[in-house]
């Protein structure tokens, strides 16, 4: 697996333009640039091909609600849980509802029209406006005191690589999808990269003054000069690098198992990877946002580990009666809350640094889906599970709405993180505001 | 209404010189009383007398300090003597001789500089040294890209139809491109390469109602993936630096019909025929978007070619050339990311730029194999075993990853001056030296295999292999990108001018007839140098323009409206290559009116070589409107009438007025204003000869016999070639090559390779001693200059 794919891609990782000519001066702030106000960060994870309703809503509504199967692994961390049934994608227009559900899930608007032919309905092209991941980010983004190095890190697990309306999730505008990325090593390297490359030139540096020397004491004087102004900038080098690397990381770089190939059977351990590393870059503050892809909608992943044998799309498509497909799917889903429970017990077991607590104290987790459920294909009930105490939510509670849109949701999540909005995508679905009961 | 371009030429142009100094108004003439008060203790040029001041006359002093200082202190046995105006007479003098670091440095004999690559140097560099593993390109004479049309949109099976399509643009409308085909969906898959005429930043851009996957150079991640159609949008764009001359590969996937879920058959055999077409275009550096002609196609597929994005800072052209003998702070940096950049470029592209798949045995050996070769290319000469074990066997240690002893070689090596500076020649250069000489000299660029292989086989060591080997490289495409870069610089037009004229009097001129003007300048230079006598007076005399249909309607040939470039003749008894080019005549001229001005500096500086003095004051140009009754070059007579001005413009002036048949974007013109053009004057050659001249033609030949502009474009290649000074190949160098090439029939190309086999084994650092001029041509070929 080759880490960097290409270098506009490498340029890109590092955060920089090709053209910035000092970026080893330009050190990326390493350090705490904010220690007043409070941080807050948002996770938006995305698994596939809707969940079976019995096993994963809570039948009480309010905080006296138990966990149905699906939902067993965040068990430790219920008392800062909430399950939000009866939020709907109510957006409408082109596209199948596997298009319309993953490309309208965050953007809160319609697809273009296109020439992507789904099982159903007409075809389509991608989201007609910015997803509501990117406007927070551009909101933080835009001023000093919430900015980081990334802003934002789209990261997936296995999603295809094939860029059509069933593969984004996160788009920066119109037309303008945003992959994941889904190679560890890949987002390693825009995340670390810089801190590797100072490591390996310091090093090299000292070679270039020998050599210069050597070569130096052949040729004139005058010519001499010009060797000796070459030596005195490799000298300055050096000591910038030397400065640099007294900044250290508040944690170890991390060291990601090497040589795990991207195929199916290695879900778990990149999933296990990738959220480590997002764990990681919160601690350092390179985002405060992340999106985790897992496949693509109509996913069609085969948890072999679990004993599926089946692939997720396929299974999905069994009705309610086929009790065999319904416990599969269940496991599934109860596999993907537990990567979601991994990511909340990574949080909350890592301190927020330079403050009180722990990074899930400031931190809001959302698990989706496209689909409200499978082999109806309903884009009513959207799953909506929220981990963490980034929002001042109230937590550990279990709420129904009555069939409402979510693009409301898109606008409590907006405000949540201190960007209030009046309407975010199609404005006729936003016009009671931001949902009520949350807080 | 000046275009920003104009304007700042004709502040340039307009700051007239008062030629005597300032101080010459005043009594005292400084040279003089130094001569008489000051010499007999400090020598006649301030180089100091043994007994009296044996140190020389220089330091930091300002004028107006020495002033003081001379009035105080001066003469050391008698002070008090000089007078106040006496004495800031004499440190103006001495100031401007010899005291001041700038007359120091002036006063200098020239030598060889070292020098780095230049920042063009260093982008062909990578290129080439990444290329050598890589492979390159065999073009043949073909144009166009290779087109295959399919039945289906996903291009299975076999193709139903292969042509070579000159370009692509297409508008199928609700029709198939082959009977064959139905309208409903298909695929094409265009391939090949694009050749870009010159380097910079280019957009690719497609128009499409359908859907696509374009890529360029880099043959696994698309340029542009638009195989989901969506929305309105039709023009799809990518930026990419190209180098110029060199082909990139390029793959163009069409298809007409939906993506997705099949639609079952039934519904198929109901749906519309949409619409479909598809044009490639780009938008070449400072040019308006185009349809990429057949000229920049090639059916033959490229090898992916690295393009170095790293940005540098500008080399330093004081001098009227680039040159690598100052470096900064921000090339040191510039230099560095530049290594990364090539280093992650291997590691991203592992297996083929070394050769080395990722799951072979004795991996660790064998990229060790690829690291040598590398650091052998890159520093262009063998590595002895001190190199061998500092730049790589060192960089292997055990237990690290060989990936990254690959990258520390890669960054070491770039980052060593072995590589960064074109050569270390203590007085005798070796065939490895040599060898570089011709490259740099020939190509900017690193030798080729063949070119090292002759270095190490002993191949190099005289004049006739030497020139040998240059007249080879000469072919090479990069030799003609380097040549027609010169030329740009010689007419002044390097960077593509941001020319916009006079709506009302010039109605057709828009964009796309300026930059089918410089496609013309560029056929026209090309076909004069590249043809079998590369006569340079052809660049002066031609009678002929390439025009194609959109120019031939502004220029008054016949062609039709569509037709591609041809050269035909119009107004031939009175255009003369480079002294009416209609590209020129534009570029040299305001948005309404011709500037004789402009041109004149032209023909004076570019043609003869004339050096024009440093300007004190800037006179803004007297405006047309305000004097509707005088000719432009009565006006232009009129404003540089002042005697202050005389001095240069008795030269500048006629020179410009022979142009004065060509208006302001080079159309013929017989009169202004209602009287007749007067397009007359007269040139006064080196030797003090009057010559007369009617039109810009007649003053054209003239220029073309005269030795002062041989000697001009001489210098000005040389200098553009070598990028050291030419005086410091001796005080003969100038006049045995201009003697070689009246000698060769004014060859260019041949100019070209005697220039480097001349210089190619002249020592480091020992001007050449002054030796009585002899004609290149003559020499004995194993008697190097300078030995």
């Amino acid at each position: 697996m080759s880490q960097i794919r290409t270098r506009r891609e490498f340029f890109r990782d590092l955060g920089i333009g090709a053209a910035t000519v000092p970026f080893l001066l330009n050190l990326p702030s390493l350090c705490f640039a904010n220690q007043t106000a409070r941080k807050k960060r948002l996770v938006v994870m995305f698994s596939p091909n809707g969940i079976v309703p019995k096993t994963f809503w809570p039948t009480e509504e309010g905080d006296k609600f138990t966990f149905k199967e699906s939902l067993k692994p965040l068990e430790p961390f219920k008392n800062r849980t909430l399950m939000l049934k009866g939020v709907c994608d109510k957006i409408r227009g082109d596209g199948d509802n596997h298009m319309r559900g993953i490309g309208c899930l965050l953007t809160g608007t319609e697809l273009f029209p296109g020439n992507i032919q789904g099982g159903s309905d007409t075809p389509a092209g991608w989201a007609s406006g910015m997803s509501i991941d990117q406007e927070i980010k551009n909101h933080l983004q835009s001023k000093s005191e919430t900015r980081t190095r990334f802003g934002s890190l789209e990261m997936g697990v296995m999603v295809p690589d094939r860029a059509d309306t069933w593969t984004r999730m996160v788009y920066a505008g119109p037309n303008k999808p945003l992959a994941p990325i889904d190679d560890p090593y890949q987002m390693f390297n825009r995340l670390y990269g810089r801190v590797k490359d100072r490591e390996v030139l310091k090093s090299v540096l000292d070679d270039v003054q020998d050599d210069l020397k050597k070569v130096g004491s052949k040729i004139s004087a005058e010519d001499r000069q010009l060797l000796q102004e070459h030596a005195t900038f490799v000298r300055e080098m050096e000591l910038e690098l030397k400065e640099a690397g007294k900044e250290t990381l508040s944690h170890a770089v991390p060291e990601p198992e090497p040589g795990v190939k991207e195929e199916n059977d290695n879900i778990p351990r990149i999933s296990k990877m990738q959220i480590d590393l997002m764990v990681n870059s919160f601690a350092a503050d390179f985002a405060r946002i992340a999106t985790m892809q897992y496949t693509n909608s109509v996913g069609g992943a085969r948890f072999r580990w679990i004993g599926v044998n089946e692939g997720h799309h396929e299974l999905s498509h069994n009705p309610d009666s086929d009790e065999a497909s319904q416990t599969k799917l269940t496991k599934i889903n109860t596999w993907y809350c537990e990567q979601l429970a991994y990511m909340a017990k990574r949080l909350a077991e890592t301190p927020e640094p330079g403050g009180g607590g722990s990074l899930l104290d400031n931190t809001t987790i959302i698990w989706t889906n496209e689909l409200g459920k499978g082999n109806s294909h309903t884009l009513n009930d959207i799953p909506w599970v929220v981990v963490g105490n980034g929002m001042d939510w109230k937590m550990g509670r279990s709420l129904k709405y009555s069939q409402v849109a979510h693009n409301r949701l898109l606008l409590s999540i907006s405000a949540g993180m201190g960007h209030s909005i009046k309407s975010f995508g199609n404005p006729d679905y936003c016009q009671s505001g931001p949902l009520d009961k949350l807080t | 209404m000046l275009s920003p371009r104009a304007n700042r030429q004709s502040l340039a142009v307009l700051m007239l010189v008062v030629c005597a100094s300032a101080h010459a108004s005043a009594a005292v003439d400084g040279k003089a009383v130094y001569a008489q008060k000051c010499a007999s203790c400090h020598g006649a040029a301030g180089e100091g007398t043994p007994k009296e001041f044996p140190r020389p006359l220089a330091g930091a002093r300002s004028v107006g300090q020495l002033t003081k200082y001379i009035v105080k202190t001066m003469p050391a046995d008698d002070p008090g003597t000089v007078n106040e105006e006496e004495s800031a007479a004499i440190s103006q003098y001495i100031f401007d001789a010899f005291y001041s670091k700038l007359a120091q440095a002036r006063n200098k004999p020239p030598r060889v500089e070292l020098s780095r690559l230049t920042v063009r140097q260093y982008r062909n560099v990578v290129t080439d040294l990444l290329g050598s593993f890589q492979g390159t390109a065999k073009l043949d004479d073909q144009h166009g890209l290779k087109g295959q049309y399919f039945k289906t949109k996903r291009r299975q099976g076999e193709p139903v139809l292969t042509r070579v399509d000159p370009q692509v643009r297409f508008d199928f409308k609700k029709e198939s491109p082959d009977p064959k085909i139905e309208p409903k969906e298909f695929g094409i898959v265009w391939r090949g390469s694009i050749i870009p005429p010159e380097s910079g930043e280019y957009e690719i851009i497609i128009r499409t109602e359908n859907s696509f996957k374009l890529w360029v150079n880099d043959q696994r991640k698309p340029a542009i993936d638009a195989t989901v159609k969506s929305g309105k949008d039709t023009e799809y764009k990518a930026p990419m630096y190209f180098l110029a001359g060199r082909p990139y590969s390029i793959r163009l996937e069409y298809q007409k019909g939906k993506s997705g879920v099949e639609d079952s058959k039934e519904k198929k055999a109901k749906l519309e025929i949409e619409p479909g077409s598809i044009s490639l275009e780009w938008k070449p550096p400072m040019r308006p978007v185009e349809v990429i002609a057949d000229r920049y196609l090639s059916p033959v597929n490229a090898p992916e070619s690295f393009v170095l994005e790293t940005a540098f800072p500008p080399d330093d052209r004081s001098v009227g050339y680039e040159r690598g003998t100052t470096i900064s702070k921000a090339w040191d940096q510039a230099k560095t990311n530049a290594a990364f950049e090539v280093a992650d470029y291997v590691l991203a592209h592992m297996r083929d730029v070394t050769g080395v798949f990722d799951t072979e045995g004795d991996r660790k050996n064998k990229l060790k194999v690829f690291c040598m070769k590398f650091a052998e290319r890159a520093f262009r000469r063998p590595l002895d075993d001190e190199t061998k074990q500092r730049y790589v066997e060192h960089q292997f240690v055990d237990g690290r990853a060989p990936e990254e002893s690959v990258k520390r070689v890669i960054l070491l090596v770039l980052n060593s001056p072995r590589f960064l500076y074109s050569e270390f020649v203590n007085e005798k250069p070796d065939a490895y030296d040599v060898a570089c000489r011709l490259s740099f000299g020939l190509w900017d660029s690193m030798p080729d295999q063949t070119l090292f292989d002759a270095a190490k086989a002993g191949k190099l060591s005289t004049r006739e292999e030497i020139s040998r080997q240059a007249e080879r490289m000469v072919s090479d495409v990069r030799a003609r990108v380097k040549m027609r870069e010169f030329l740009h610089q010689w007419l002044k037009v390097e960077t593509p001018p941001d020319i916009s004229k006079d709506e009302k009097l010039y109605a057709a001129f828009d964009k796309q007839v300026l930059s089918d003007l410089r496609v013309s300048l560029d056929l026209f230079l090309d076909e004069v140098v590249w043809s079998e006598s590369s006569d340079f007076r052809q660049l002066l005399l031609s009678d002929s323009l390439y025009l194609n249909g959109r120019l031939a309607a502004v220029y008054g040939a016949k062609l039709p409206k569509e037709a591609s470039f041809t050269k035909v003749k119009v107004d031939s008894d009175v255009r003369a290559g480079v002294f009416s080019h209609p590209y020129l005549m534009s570029t040299f001229a305001y948005t309404a009116t011709s500037s004789p001005i402009h041109r004149g500096v032209f023909v004076a500086r570019s043609v003869l070589g004339r050096s024009l003095p440093a300007p004190p004051a800037a006179v803004a140009p007297l405006i047309a409107d305000l004097h509707p009754n005088l000719t432009t070059r009565e006006r232009v007579g009129l404003q540089t009438k002042p005697s202050f001005c005389a001095s240069c413009h008795q030269m500048i002036n006629p020179l410009g007025f022979s142009m004065e048949n060509f208006d302001a974007i080079g159309r013929f013109r017989k009169d202004e204003k209602g009287k007749a053009i007067d397009a007359s004057g007269v040139y006064d050659d080196p030797s003090g000869k009057s010559y007369n001249y009617k039109n810009a033609r007649e003053l054209a030949t003239l220029v073309s016999k005269s030795s002062e502009s041989h000697e001009a474009f001489v210098e000005q290649l040389f200098h553009y070639v070598v990028k050291q000074p030419i005086r410091a190949y001796g005080l003969s160098e100038s006049t045995s090559l201009r003697d070689s090439f009246v000698a060769n029939g004014f060859n260019i190309r041949k100019l070209m390779v005697e220039i480097v086999s001349s210089t190619a084994l002249s020592p480091q650092n020992k001007p050449a001693t002054v030796v009585h001029a002899t004609p290149a041509h003559s020499q004995s070929a194993s008697q190097p200059k300078g030995n």
